[in-house]
């Protein structure tokens, strides 16, 4: 017993140090890691201010406009250690452009000249942002792993497994005529299964929730697609899927089913751990109390999750509808070009949820009696 | 007929029939909430107003309407809407920060073509809008762990009175790390579907990972999920505290009084 407790603290912290280790390892690597770009990457060292005006459209919008001039030494390349010079204008409100520190570090292109010895000068294109993206990533990852423990590191595992998935998924549809639907389907049933075996492990509870979140998501995709050829969808604007080159209905489509994907599964295992535990309190309860029961945690689950789908949604697309209501674009016509898939998607999302309440709680009874036979 | 006017109803009919006098209100409350963020964006076109400050006060607003109309007003709303503000307050202050040092404002390169007609010198701060379109999207899951922990909370309370502070704590942490894992699988799923389209474009114009991770858009969407998922992990230990100090302080005051 002694030695089994020792062992499992041993482990532990073999997993800390491990991760300890990646830690520091990973963000060594993305503040080093010049040499792994083919973009020139340079460092600013030094920001001037050179000019500073007041702008004011046609719409009497006020900003600042500032230009600054920058010296940044290129961190990769065969430039590398060289100065190079830039000139930058940006606004104070900073919707497409924005204002350089020193320690930034930037994509430029260095523009090419006869003369060696002259001065480098060049263009930037981005800043470099993946120290960011690591470092929060890494709270992320300690906030789950502190609060959440072993379910923290299985929901991690879980979004991990699952954007391979998808990344493999869309490298297949970009690459080949597969029907993205069809691809979405499988991409469905593996989402499904990872997920919620890893939150859930495997078990009768689990089964009931996956056969749940499938029924619930087809049939709210089904609902879906019916509203939108009954209606040769009258209301929706896909201008804002424009920059695609491909057919944007049916990849508005497949959004569709994995974004209501989550929120169904969380209905789904919600309401059979519930049931469960019910169950295992009182082997003896009948079908009616279980279903009684069920529903009243089905209702209380019920707005939360279509909230939560709705914020998401509607939240991505503030920034452009400040910018059309700025530039006195008329309401109804902002609203519509900025909002209909968003809306549609919400919406479709919060039928999913609705629905998979009574499905999986049937699925829920059903496998609960079928345990109960045994 | 409008696509979104069928589907409203729709779920509008389902939520009445499934979840019958409480769908009503769960339906009114996306109504009144969804009124509640347009106002805010119609305030956030004010130059004058600062967005962070304008997302705080819809927050407290969304809270008030989320807990108090769906739910009615009790300890156990009380102590939720209290844990919600203390997380989002926090939660802001470290989004303020990172939208700040990693210059995520504004527009990505999939939209030059759509926005070149417009201004962009409006003079509206867009690094605060870009931390008020992140919170904001969290806000529906923060108060999602918050309402289910109080309420399992209060229920162990009352099946066990005599429980100590640390053990109801505890408790309420392990109930939190079920929701854990659902509810950040339920924003990635969200995300992912609503950047779909996104994922698709930089896969045609085949950019390297190097590319991916650096651009705007991408690095704004996976920050996004990351901010998201801290608030979830974030509002756990700190709802469970709210409440087991505020349920033992309530049940020392009784004890004292009888």
């Amino acid at each position: 017993m002694e030695n089994i407790t020792k062992k499992k603290t041993y482990n532990k912290v073999l997993f800390y140090i491990l991760i300890a280790i990646c830690f520091i390892a990973s963000v060594f690597f993305v503040y080093h890691n010049e040499a792994f770009y083919a973009r020139p990457i340079a460092e600013v060292i030094k920001t001037e201010l050179t000019d500073s005006t007041t702008e004011s459209d046609m719409y009497n919008n006020e900003d600042h406009l500032y230009t600054q001039r920058i010296t940044a030494v290129l961190k990769n390349g065969e430039e590398k250690g060289r100065n190079i010079y830039f000139t930058n204008q940006y606004s104070s409100s900073g919707a497409f452009d924005q204002e350089y520190h020193v320690g930034d570090k930037l994509f430029v292109t260095i523009k090419a000249s006869t003369d060696k010895n002259a001065d480098l000068t060049g263009t930037i294109l981005d800043v470099k942002r993946d120290q960011f993206v690591l470092i929060v990533a890494w709270i992320f990852i300690f906030a789950l792993l502190i609060v959440g423990k072993r379910q923290g590191l299985f929901s991690i595992i879980s979004l991990i497994v699952n954007s391979v998935v998808l990344s493999f998924a869309l490298d297949l549809y970009v690459n080949s005529n597969i029907n993205l639907i069809f691809i979405c389907g499988v991409c469905v049933l593996l989402f499904t299964g990872i997920s919620l075996i890893l939150i859930n492990g495997l078990n009768e509870k689990t089964y009931a929730a996956i056969v749940a979140t499938l029924l619930g998501t087809v049939i709210s995709l089904l609902i879906s697609a019916l509203v939108l050829w009954v209606t040769s969808e009258n209301g929706l604007r896909y201008e804002e899927m424009q920059f695609l080159t491909r057919p944007y209905r049916v990849i508005f489509m497949a959004g569709l089913f994995i974004g209501a994907l989550g929120a169904v599964m969380d209905v789904s295992i919600t309401m059979a751990s519930s049931m469960f535990a019910l169950f295992e309190q009182n082997q003896d309860i009948s079908d009616q109390a279980l279903k009684t029961s069920g529903m009243d945690i089905g209702k209380d689950v019920m707005g939360t999750i279509t909230s939560i789908l709705f914020f998401v949604y509607i939240s991505g697309s503030i920034p452009m509808l400040i910018l059309y209501l700025k530039n006195s674009y008329p309401l109804g016509q902002t609203l519509s070009l900025n909002l209909s898939l968003e809306l549609a998607r919400a919406l479709a999302g919060g039928i999913g949820v609705v629905l998979t309440i009574p499905i999986s709680l049937y699925t829920s009874i059903f496998f609960i009696n079928r345990k109960r036979a045994k | 007929m409008n696509v979104l006017v069928l589907l409203t109803a729709i779920l509008f009919i389902l939520m009445i029939v499934i979840g019958g006098k409480k769908g009503v209100r769960s339906f009114l409350s996306l109504f009144l909430n969804f009124g509640v963020l347009f106002i805010t964006i119609f305030l956030m076109t004010n130059p004058k107003n600062s967005p962070v400050i304008l997302t705080l006060i819809a927050c407290t607003v969304i809270c008030w309407i989320s807990l108090f109309f769906i739910n009615e007003m009790s300890s156990k709303t009380i102590t939720a809407f209290i844990s919600t503000m203390i997380t989002i307050v926090i939660l802001l202050l470290f989004i303020v920060f990172v939208t700040e040092k990693s210059m995520l404002r504004g527009f990505g390169g999939e939209s030059t073509e759509e926005i070149s007609i417009f201004s962009l010198y409006i003079g509206v701060n867009y690094v605060q809008i870009g931390a008020s379109v992140i919170i904001m999207s969290t806000i529906g899951a923060i108060l999602d762990v918050a309402i289910s922990i109080a309420t399992s909370i209060h229920e162990i309370l009352h099946h066990n009175p005599l429980i100590s502070r640390k053990k109801l704590f505890t408790s309420g942490l392990s109930i939190g790390k079920d929701i854990l894992g659902t509810d950040t699988n339920t924003l990635f799923f969200a995300f992912f579907g609503g950047y779909l389209s996104l994922l698709i474009w930089f896969k045609d114009l085949s950019y390297s990972i190097g590319e991916i991770i650096n651009s705007k858009v991408f690095s704004t969407e996976i920050i996004m999920i990351f901010c998201a998922g801290i608030g979830i992990a974030l509002i756990i230990p700190i709802t469970s505290s709210v409440n087991a100090y505020y349920l033992i302080k309530k049940r020392e005051k009784t004890e004292n009084a009888s």
